[in-house]
């Protein structure tokens, strides 16, 4: 049953990443497509049509999330709290799923249908899918400014739409253009859209985090306003693109704008696709404002932090427990997790003893040490142009090897338990699945570095990879307590992060942008600088 | 497909791929802010009045409350329906003294749902 629980109660959240992305996608459509695109001077029936599709498919796969996520939830709830269908079907997830799900086969609909006239009509269910997100918002369950919260939430969410998920209908759009005015014309109207819904986002936003982290001290003191904190670097890092885009459409030539916008354009997309998913692991922490007690204190951040010599021995095998399995399930029964509320089939937690957390630093340090070596050799590459230091994605396999051997020992090939739990622990699974894709990166990358692969596609897988292991990082781990370790360990995780989404979308602009933009030479560089941050910060990776 | 399809398919392909991997594992946010009994505290029995309270506003109507009896039986807990909308309230009534366990649920009202568990004593009065 505890398993069971697990799954669904990871299902669920996936979901509801799925979910907030897909909604975002098919407002941001209509919003396009109705202030945008109709109001475009020219004839733009091809254009209207493609939006069209995209809105639709983007409702499909909202309808699908949604589904998916209220019986997930449903599920859980039976099982964990024996509650009958009926009771189930009254709770206020269920109605608000029900909203989105209802908005979406409405968005289907109208989408499918030709038509002639306007498109004001699909306003109605992209306002119901907003408010079918805001229900189940951190605003809906406050005790004080319930009201304004929820309005600040939905203009939030609402203008978040607008801009990123208007964004990939720009880039359809201008594909389809019939002519490089009319392209031209659709990028200013959009931009003007999209200054917009930032300021509205940014204001909402601000009045937002006064009511859920409170103070500056929260803000590095909890996992949800370092999470905060995150948003709002992403945040700044889109504001950059966007201005870059701004520009362009002001100043440059029609002829050879819309190469650069189209690609300044896919790293924003990929950037707000971050941000949203980031936003949406938000709503599975608990306000900074609530969490009073034992936060992190600036003393403890600089202690942890303060650079000192990397550690390049590992505590032997003997030293670490013998079955992390027992004693989690140990730590459970004696009820070291009822201090702290946690989720249906949530493991029960436990304290590393100093060597566990040894032994991370040195696995940590020693990535480090690779990934240093990895931005050097491509700098080396890229800059001084070394021919040997092209080979450098070949050294991603012996990160591939360290991680494989080192990161759950208590697993095979180092520990007792056998392969099959790499399966059941979702934990050591994703671990496997991120060896595999360093393999991936590693074996790619090398044949696009040396010439083997000219395909466009196959050059950026690379950049996807990087980007989307920089995303897993800022959500691979939260407590709902201010469980001090834990945001410690974000902390450290977060500009890791932050580097990572860079060099990946840094790396896609360098090989998308025109050459004659100067911009990518500049991304050209950006990129190694990045994974040489990378190896350095982990060189000073702390648990203790 | 055409060429500009294709382009378009790899943001796509990262939002879908995003998704499925980039999601915290762990949902729900309700925090039990403050509780009686407390945890591990000694109550005087046989009758322990039982309130919990949270950071935010919880779905009563779908939260549950047990009792763990020191031989290991569960006693699901009458939650009242007169308390403020961020708390739950029961009556343990009958108690011997011993360990006991107080087993929570809670479904907030934004859908999420979080538990927890309270150990306490129960002293003969």
């Amino acid at each position: 049953m505890a398993r069971l629980l697990q799954v669904f109660g990871f299902l669920s959240v996936l979901f509801r990443g799925a979910t907030l992305t897909f909604q975002s996608l098919a407002v941001g459509g209509i919003v396009f497509l109705i202030l945008v695109v109709r109001r475009a001077n020219q004839d733009s029936a091809e254009v209207q049509q493609a939006c069209l599709r995209w809105i639709r498919r983007a409702a499909i796969a909202l309808a699908g999330m949604q589904i998916s996520y209220v019986l997930a939830n449903s599920i859980i709830l039976r099982q964990s709290a024996d509650m009958s269908l009926r009771e189930v079907a009254g709770a206020n997830f269920v109605l608000a799923g029900a909203i989105g799900i209802v908005s979406a086969f409405t968005v289907i609909a109208l989408t499918g249908a030709r038509r002639s006239t306007g498109y004001a009509d699909l306003l109605l269910p992209a306002a119901a899918i907003i408010t079918s997100s805001v229900m189940t918002s951190h605003s809906m369950a406050r005790l004080d400014y319930r009201a304004p919260l929820v309005v600040f939430t939905a203009l939030h969410q609402a203008a978040t739409a607008v801009w990123l998920g208007g964004l990939p209908y720009l880039l359809i759009a201008i594909r389809r253009a019939p002519a490089p005015d009319f392209a031209r014309q659709l990028s200013a109207r959009f931009s003007q859209l999209a200054l917009v819904s930032v300021a509205v986002l940014a204001s909402a936003g601000l009045l937002l985090s006064f009511a859920y982290v409170g103070s500056f001290k929260a803000v590095y003191g909890t996992s949800y306003g370092a999470m905060v904190a995150t948003k709002v670097l992403l945040f700044g890092l889109l504001l950059f693109l966007g201005a870059l885009n701004f520009q362009l459409v002001r100043r440059g030539p029609a002829s050879s704008i819309l190469a650069s916008l189209k690609r300044f354009g896919e790293a924003e997309i990929g950037i707000g696709i971050t941000v949203i998913l980031t936003a949406a692991s938000l709503t599975s922490l608990p306000p900074a404002a609530d969490l009073t007690h034992d936060r992190v204190s600036g003393t403890e951040i600089f202690a942890r932090m303060t650079p000192r010599p990397p550690r390049f021995s590992s505590p032997a095998m003997q030293e670490l427990p013998e079955d992390v399995y027992a004693a989690q399930k140990k730590a459970s029964e004696e009820g070291s997790v009822s201090t702290e509320s946690f989720v249906p089939g949530q493991a029960g937690t436990r304290p590393n003893t100093p060597a566990e957390k040894a032994w991370s630093e040195y696995n940590h340090h020693w990535a480090g040490v690779i990934v240093l070596a990895i931005g050097i050799l491509a700098l080396l590459a890229q800059a001084a142009q070394v021919s040997w230091a092209r080979h450098w994605p070949l050294i991603f396999l012996g990160l591939a090897l360290f991680l494989f051997l080192r990161s759950d020992p208590e697993v095979w090939p180092l520990g007792p338990n056998g392969l099959w739990i790499t399966l059941a622990d979702p934990e050591v699974l994703m671990h496997r699945i991120f060896v595999l894709l360093v393999i991936a990166l590693a074996v790619f990358e090398w044949r696009v570095q040396t010439g083997r692969v000219a395909s466009g596609r196959a050059r950026l897988i690379f950049p996807v990879l990087v980007a989307v292991s920089g995303a897993l990082l800022l959500t691979h781990s939260h407590s709902l307590g201010n469980l001090k370790e834990e945001v410690l360990a974000e902390l450290s995780h977060i500009p890791l992060a932050i580097l990572a989404v860079t060099a990946g979308w840094s790396r896609w602009l360098e090989l998308r942008l025109p050459s004659e933009n100067q911009t990518r030479d500049a991304m050209a560089r950006l990129w190694p600088l990045c994974f040489v941050l990378i190896g350095v910060v982990l060189l000073n990776y702390r648990e203790m | 497909m055409q060429p500009g399809h294709r382009n378009l398919c790899v943001p796509i392909l990262f939002a879908a791929v995003a998704g499925f991997f980039i999601v915290a594992p762990a949902v729900g946010h309700a925090v039990l802010l403050e509780s009686n009994p407390a945890l591990k505290s000694a109550v005087s029995g046989p009758d322990v009045p039982v309130k919990l309270r949270f950071n935010v506003r919880i779905d009563a109507l779908r939260s549950r409350l047990t009792l763990i009896r020191p031989d290991g039986s569960a006693q699901p807990l009458e939650i009242s329906k007169q308390t403020p909308a961020d708390t739950l309230s029961a009556e343990a009534t009958g108690l011997a003294a011993g360990a006991y366990r107080l087993r929570w649920q809670v479904l907030a009202s934004d859908g999420h749902i979080t538990r927890g568990e309270i150990p306490f004593t129960v002293t003969p009065s």
